[in-house]
């Protein structure tokens, strides 16, 4: 066998074997879902697809025998390694510097231990703590950027949100000083940060922890007072903000009039959502 | 927690007058960790009036007098003082809104029924507001199909299509009851003059039962044509003719489809065809599709006005210094391919539309991208302060209408680029066309929303 005729036996048995032909080209995560509908012989396929455009869920994606079919099978999959990914991957070193932020670390040295110890996430080594209390002692408003479980939240949408936050407390005449990254970062943080400045309110924005419908959701916790012991029902959430989601400038003008809010009534969370009735 | 609106509806129609009271529920539709999202949730029915004739001072002009009088009485007799009326809409409806004075007696009334009553007015509001009092709308969503409806009044017949959900097409024929008034005793005592070629009896003649019918059939037949798609007198067209796609379920409403409900033991008991163009459409090719009279038939339009008219912008919205509620603004539409321009030509572009509404009020409208960065956000500010600064000069205010939702996000950029006393309005969730009207009430939820009535002109093909 010589090998021009191999090559044609390769070539060949690649043909037979190639994909069933409803599979995407390259990247099937690509291929939007709530576009898709995979029942065979459906009755009102249209119909179908406008109810489908109103959700995220894997509807209609047909079956076979009693089984997933391949290419969804595969897209569930795809989409949960992306999401390990997510968890996985680094906001890009220069990215505090190149977004005009102070780049900060908490406790943990590498994402392993990021991952499996969430308290030291939540806290900064003597030295940055030094570091903060002379930098951001007496500020009255910290706006804080941290990763953490999703990287591309963070470089996705931070800064676009962050930015409109800016915008808007400076319209309401709020001083907030250079804004913060913290790598390995956990909602808690905000706690240590308060303790260290004496600040009034810390706002984090910090990626959520992705899942099968996006990897790249961000939410902004707001904390009153933050200090060493705050309560979770103390903080204020508002999730969901990426580019399928509430779109990071609006979420971010958002963002700064319920900042004007807590600080006028001096509370968040739980108690503060009782007041402004939202 | 729900906050409720209270919403009026007037019908001021061909041959009869109503009004409805209606109480809609206002509610955060979003969760506890989400940006707010308020919608109107419920619908509550509070009061009707009798159905009642529109006074007319001749065939050319309405009694002004006597409908405000009429509509005092409804209020009183409801219990609501004008003061409470948070919203709603007056509409003047199929022949009545071709009187000489249908304009002045529309504002008059709106004014009167509250502050922010809206006046409307114009087949294609007519049709949509009757389509959805009549429930069509809902019943396309229900259901997954077309839903044609067809409001058959006392001078037309308001057509409105409901596709996929939402109202694509509307359009308006001239058949009614009561393009024949008759006396008890059958006399012709009027003729409109579209139907006056097909008929040989003059004013004063005593008309027979079998011409009437044969009358009533003639105007079914026009109405089965047009649905059809086949030709049709020009005569009888309004504004335009609407076919009926061959799957779409048809719905009817008004006087008429009232009178098919059950056809009344005297056929002259109103005094016009009305029931002999019942009879005739019963016995009609439409009848012989999927077809269903609407539940609240003769008050559809009404019902619209009351309950439907009255929509929630977006709950992430900028103002200042307005003084609400602002009415009959004038949509300057601008084209999405216009938010690529460059700053100076988008500038350039909105002075170039505003300016086209000489001395009035214009509302700009955007669609908008998604999720727009906030580079992006702060060039289409600084092109719209830009593009504003001629009306803002003039005294007017910058009100923008954007369809995607980040209108707090560009008010408050927009809010630093014109630092004065400018007053600035910047509502989303609102997709507005050129030739429609806004008119926008008190802010609601907090401040957080604001009702708004969009009214459209004509539906685009």
């Amino acid at each position: 066998m010589d090998r021009e005729e191999l090559k044609r036996l390769v070539a060949q048995l690649l043909q037979e074997r190639a994909p069933e032909k409803e599979l995407p080209g390259e990247d099937l995560t690509q291929v939007e879902l709530r576009k898709l509908y995979l029942v065979e012989q459906p009755k009102n396929p249209e119909a179908f697809l406008r109810l489908k455009a109103k959700t995220p869920a894997r509807l209609g994606m047909g079956r076979a025998g009693t089984r997933y079919r391949t290419q969804t099978l595969l897209r569930f999959r795809a989409d949960h390694a992306a999401a390990q990914d997510s968890v996985f991957s680094q906001v890009p070193e220069d990215f505090p510097k190149a977004n005009g932020l102070l780049g900060l670390q908490t406790l943990c040295k590498e994402k392993e231990e990021y991952l499996t110890r969430p308290d030291l996430g939540r806290r900064f080594s003597q030295e940055t703590g030094n570091l903060i209390r002379e930098v951001f002692a007496g500020q009255r408003i910290l706006l804080v950027v941290g990763d953490g479980l999703s990287a591309n939240a963070i470089t996705e949408n931070a800064m676009d949100c962050l930015q409109a936050i800016r915008q808007g407390l400076k319209a309401k005449n709020l001083e907030t000083g250079q804004p913060i990254f913290v790598r390995y970062c956990r909602v808690g943080a905000s706690d240590h940060l308060g303790e260290l400045t004496g600040c009034e309110l810390v706002c984090l924005l910090v990626g959520e922890r992705p899942g099968l419908v996006t990897n790249a959701s961000m939410s902004a916790y707001l904390t009153y007072k933050p200090h060493l012991g705050t309560e979770e029902s103390e903080r204020t959430v508002i999730s969901n903000i990426h580019s399928q989601g509430i779109a990071p400038v609006e979420a971010g003008a958002h963002i700064a009039a319920v900042i004007g809010q807590i600080l006028q009534k001096k509370k968040s969370g739980v108690a503060f959502a009782g007041e402004a009735g939202q | 927690m729900g906050e409720t609106l209270l919403s009026v509806g007037i019908d001021i129609g061909t041959t009869t007058t109503q009004l409805v009271f209606s109480r809609l529920l206002v509610e955060n539709a979003a969760g506890a960790f989400s940006v707010p999202q308020f919608a109107i949730t419920g619908k509550e029915l509070l009061y009707r009036s009798p159905v009642r004739f529109t006074p007319l001072l001749s065939e050319r002009l309405v009694d002004t007098q006597a409908l405000r009088s009429m509509i005092a009485g409804e209020y009183a007799a409801a219990g609501y003082r004008r003061e409470q009326i948070q919203t709603g809409a007056v509409i003047i409806t199929g022949e009545t809104a071709r009187k000489e004075n249908a304009r002045q007696v529309l504002s008059a009334l709106s004014g009167f029924a509250g502050d922010f009553v809206v006046a409307t007015a114009g087949p294609a509001l007519e049709s949509l507001l009757a389509g959805k009092g009549a429930g069509a709308e809902a019943l396309c969503r229900r259901e997954n199909r077309p839903v044609m409806n067809l409001d058959i009044g006392g001078g037309t017949t308001n057509l409105a299509l409901f596709q996929e959900g939402a109202a694509t097409r509307t359009g308006c024929l001239n058949v009614g009851g009561r393009l024949v008034k008759l006396s008890p005793e059958g006399r012709l005592l009027y003729c409109s003059p579209v139907l006056r070629p097909y008929t040989n009896y003059q004013p004063g003649e005593l008309l027979p039962p079998e011409e009437r019918q044969r009358l009533g059939d003639f105007l079914a037949e026009i109405l089965e044509k047009a649905l059809e798609g086949e030709p049709i007198p020009p005569g009888f067209v309004t504004d335009r003719v609407l076919p009926a796609p061959r799957e779409a379920l048809l719905s009817f409403s008004g006087g008429v489809a009232q009178l098919m409900q059950e056809l009344p033991e005297e056929p002259l008991a109103y005094g016009d065809l009305g029931a002999y163009l019942a009879r005739a459409i019963l016995r009609s090719g439409l009848c012989r599709r999927d077809y269903r009279l609407a539940p609240e038939s003769i008050r559809a339009t009404v019902l619209g006005a009351g309950s439907h008219a009255t929509a929630l912008s977006g709950s992430t919205i900028f103002y200042r210094g307005i003084s609400f509620p602002l009415k009959n603004l004038p949509v300057a539409a601008l084209p999405p391919e216009a938010l690529q321009l460059s700053g100076p030509l988008l500038a350039e572009e909105i002075r170039r539309r505003l300016g086209l509404f000489d001395r009035e009020q214009a509302v700009l409208s955007l669609r908008g991208t998604k999720a727009p960065g906030f580079g992006e956000l702060c060039r289409l500010a600084d092109g719209i302060a830009l593009g504003a600064e001629d009306a803002l000069r003039e005294g007017k205010a910058l009100i923008l209408a954007l369809e995607a939702d980040y209108a707090k996000a560009l008010g408050q950029a927009l809010g630093l680029l014109l630092p004065g006393p400018q007053p600035i309005l910047c509502a989303d969730g609102l997709a507005l066309s050129e030739g429609s009207y806004l008119d926008i009430g008190s802010p609601i939820a907090g401040g957080q929303a604001l009702p708004v009535v969009i009214k459209t002109l004509a539906f685009q093909a």
